[in-house]
């Protein structure tokens, strides 16, 4: 099994990718908090190149306070960009530079996680582990074949974390079902899984014995964009 | 005795003749060209016929094809979008120099750009007709139009568009360009039956410019005409075929 | 038409891939496109999803060329559609306006972003008065304001049917939060849920020998004569008068007794329900109304409602200055209900700022 244990002399640099909508950045925003907590200096690179402004930028201010170092264009940064195209905060090639552990948040696109070539350093990184993130309700990831397809597109993942979720309506058969396909097409492919996530909400009701897997149980920040 | 019916193309739609362009205009010569190399090539049946705005709509019912209207300079796009959807029609669009070269530039380059498998014929007559002659991208230097009424002066508007240079310039060697004039029917004709060809063939892009005139805005008489259109503009804008897949230019 | 589908899945997405897939679903054909945010993704997956469903897709050199290639694309009998917003949908009113001229069925995804002119790319509700009457015509179109992701999917497959039924243009008007947000849906095949989709069907291009077999055709879009003109717009505009009943479509709630009657359109409908709720329990007499149609607008429906309610005051909370507004006033014309607003132009409308503006008003 993967883990994330790593000696303590080596910092953390990890980078999460997946599809649109998969829920990368909930769980790269959990990540850098758990790290954080356990007294790590954590840097949280926002790298959506895609859609800069609509991600991150609206939680920035509350993330900030929460003593990590956000690497992520803030409203007010945005102005005068105008549309919001292929934009690279100047900070972000160089987030390896900063001390401590970096968590990579890569927007989706075609390009997966060749985003990652825009950092400095990323792929000579010894550290560095790229985690996809898939939610099986996605419809380009809602079975095991199209979940292997996609996970084959990527290109380089040295791990996948298993976020089976419908929003508010997601029961437990659905995050059951969809973790099990993906799981399947992960095994498949011979890439180790990470753990699986699932939203605090469910804490308390999943039998311990569910899974012979780990599970992280995640906390939900981005219902406090607007949207 | 009755005098013989002229010959007419049978692609010609007969209800609309005689038809609406003004005496001595050249559209009805570059429109006999196509018609006969629709004939010649039989697909009257397959070709859908696209007017722009400008004199070129008095062509809209012109054949007996399938044909449609569209807004001024957009005769590209429309065309296009047909020939995408259905790749088996044969898709001609029929435009003025304003149309192609000004308002609807963008999709002219563009669509030569991603090799569209259309035919684009231009008409060039150095002004906008219907409007009632003011100064095109064709118009020559020191000629005097509606809005250029001491010459156009190119240091102010610049100088004639060079249509088939540029885009012999961006389209690949599958595309066919030329620049034809009324006042050699034959080669015309034979300009266009290729650049239909190219297309039939599924080669690339197919553009056409033909040398016409315009009497009736030139305020010319029959000789001045036929002198403007032979010497004045053929100075200017050079006839022959820039780039032929099907066989050798004879420039 | 081949299961894009199959069995009915909840999914989790976001509004510009249910489009995609809505149209897919749907059984467009071919896209016309061309980058403007926040529509951009849909474009995206459609590119991603049509080589595997044998789709067509062009990105085109600005909007005005992506409008016209699928009125040409429509004209040759294919299911095409656009999708724009902002500035791109200024430059589309001219291909749309050829769109109601010669009854071309097509279909464009509007997601409003802010504006005047570059405005945001984020979102507005000021698209309203654009979508509903732009262009140099009558406003011949039908538009659909959607509130959710299930109805982006739901009215997209309704458009396209509504499209080639009627033969009018067909708007689907949502706005960046509705394109960004992620939100669970349930998708479909049309077939499944017993929705019979409308075969598209060529104007040019007809097959057989001209002459022989048929006429040749000559689509028409400009007339010579005033009258020839007049007698062509009346005649459409009788057409899309009577289909005006089959057309219109509303959420009405809580207006049996309603004191004040809150309403709005899009996103802001959701902001808008929840606060009637919150009313209600503090013991205000809050209803909602809430056109789906903006064009056909439900005028008569709204009328209805004022009518059996005796409601005081119209509230008309809105992402823009007014445009739902006047659209509201002149459908209504005669009638003496007090009307006040919330606008806030290129800004999101919560609960909160509802019910605070309906005590402030009563």
């Amino acid at each position: 099994m993967f883990s994330f244990t790593s000696n303590s002399s080596q910092r953390i640099v990890e980078a999460f990718v997946g599809e649109y909508a998969s829920g990368k950045s909930e769980i790269a925003i959990n990540r850098a908090l758990e790290l954080k907590d356990q007294g790590h200096k954590v840097t949280l690179v926002d790298l959506d190149t895609v859609e800069p402004f609509y991600t991150l930028r609206v939680i920035s201010k509350q993330l900030w306070e929460t003593g990590l170092n956000i690497i992520s264009y803030n409203r007010e940064d945005s102005f005068g960009l105008g549309e919001t195209g292929a934009m690279l905060k100047p900070a972000a090639r160089w987030a390896l530079m900063n001390e401590g552990d970096v968590i990579l948040d890569i927007g989706y696109g075609v390009h997966g996680a060749r985003t990652l070539n825009l950092v400095e350093g990323a792929f000579e990184s010894p550290e560095l582990c790229i985690i996809a993130v898939i939610n099986g309700t996605r419809p380009m990831t809602n079975s095991r074949a199209r979940t292997r397809e996609f996970l084959e597109e990527l290109g380089r993942v040295d791990a996948v974390i298993l976020n089976t979720h419908l929003g508010d309506q997601t029961t437990l058969d659905i995050i059951i079902e969809g973790n099990q396909f993906i799981r399947e097409a992960a095994e498949e492919l011979g890439v180790p899984i990470a753990y699986i996530a699932i939203s605090e909400d469910f804490r308390g009701l999943i039998p311990a014995d569910q899974w012979d897997l780990p599970v992280k149980y995640i906390k939900r920040y981005m219902p406090g964009a607007i949207w | 005795m009755s005098a013989p019916a002229p010959a007419m193309p049978k692609s010609w739609y007969v209800p609309s003749k005689p038809h609406k362009f003004c005496p001595g205009c050249g559209h009805g010569i570059v429109l006999k060209a196509l018609g006969e190399a629709i004939d010649e090539l039989g697909i009257q049946d397959q070709a859908i016929f696209g007017c722009d705005i400008g004199c070129s709509l008095l062509s809209w019912d012109f054949f007996a094809c399938d044909s449609t209207q569209t807004h001024h300079g957009r005769t590209t796009p429309v065309m296009v979008g047909i020939k995408r959807s259905r790749p088996e029609l044969i898709c001609i669009g029929y435009m003025g120099d304003g149309g192609g070269y000004s308002i609807g530039s963008q999709h002219l380059l563009n669509s030569a750009v991603r090799n569209e498998r259309v035919t684009l014929i231009l008409v060039n007559n150095t002004n906008y007709g219907m409007t009632g002659g003011q100064m095109a991208p064709t118009t020559l230097p020191g000629q005097k139009t509606e809005t250029t009424p001491y010459g156009r002066d190119p240091e102010v508007t610049g100088y004639p568009t060079m249509g088939p240079e540029f885009i012999a310039a961006v389209t690949p060697d599958s595309a066919y360009v030329a620049r034809g004039t009324v006042a050699r029917f034959k080669q015309l004709k034979k300009y266009i039956k290729t650049a239909l060809q190219n297309q039939i063939a599924g080669n690339g892009f197919s553009f056409v410019e033909v040398l016409s005139t315009c009497p009736t805005n030139w305020r010319t008489n029959a000789q001045q005409t036929w002198n403007f259109l032979e010497d004045e503009m053929e100075k200017q804008f050079p006839v022959g075929e820039l780039k032929n897949p099907l066989g050798k230019g004879d420039k | 038409m081949p299961n894009v589908i199959g069995e009915p899945k909840k999914s989790f997405m976001t509004g510009n891939e249910t489009a995609a897939w809505a149209c897919l679903a749907a059984g467009a054909e071919i896209m016309f496109g061309y980058p403007i945010t926040p529509q951009n993704e849909i474009m995206h997956y459609w590119t991603r999803l049509a080589p595997k469903y044998d789709k067509g897709f062009l990105q085109t050199e600005d909007e005005l060329s992506a409008g016209f290639t699928v009125c040409g694309s429509v004209q040759s009998g294919k299911k095409a559609f656009t999708a724009t917003a902002g500035p791109g949908n200024v430059l589309m009113q001219e291909p749309f306006g050829m769109a109601e001229a010669m009854r071309l069925p097509l279909l464009a995804i509007i997601q409003q972003r802010g504006g005047p002119s570059s405005g945001t790319v984020v979102y507005s509700q000021q698209e309203v008065t654009l979508t509903t009457f732009g262009g140099n015509g009558e406003g011949m179109r039908i538009v659909y304001s959607t509130a959710s992701h299930q109805e982006i999917y739901d009215y997209i497959i309704k458009g396209f049917n509504t499209a080639w039924k009627y033969r009018f243009p067909v708007f689907i008007l949502g706005d960046g939060y509705q394109a960004k947000m992620r939100e669970p849906l349930e998708m479909y095949d049309p077939e499944d849920r017993g929705i019979e989709m409308v075969k598209p069907y060529p104007l040019i291009g007809l097959g057989g020998e001209i002459g022989k077999d048929r006429e040749a055709e000559h689509l028409c879009n400009i007339y010579s004569l005033e009258e020839e003109l007049y007698e062509v717009v009346m005649k459409v505009a009788a057409e899309y008068e009577s289909i005006q009943d089959n057309l219109v479509e509303y959420s009405e709630k809580n207006c049996e007794d309603a004191d004040v009657i809150i309403l709005s359109h899009g996103v802001v409908s959701r902001a808008a329900e929840d606060a009637m709720n919150i009313l209600r329990a503090q013991g205000i007499k809050a209803g909602y109304f809430r056109p789906i149609t903006l064009r056909p607008y439900p005028q008569q429906q709204l009328r209805d409602a004022i009518a059996k309610s005796g409601a005081k005051v119209l509230l008309c909370a809105e992402s823009a200055y007014g445009q739902l507004q006047r659209l509201t006033k002149q459908e209504l014309y005669g009638e003496t209900i007090k009307m006040e607003s919330l606008f806030m132009p290129g800004v999101g409308i919560i609960d909160y700022d509802i019910v605070e503006k309906v005590k402030s008003v009563i």
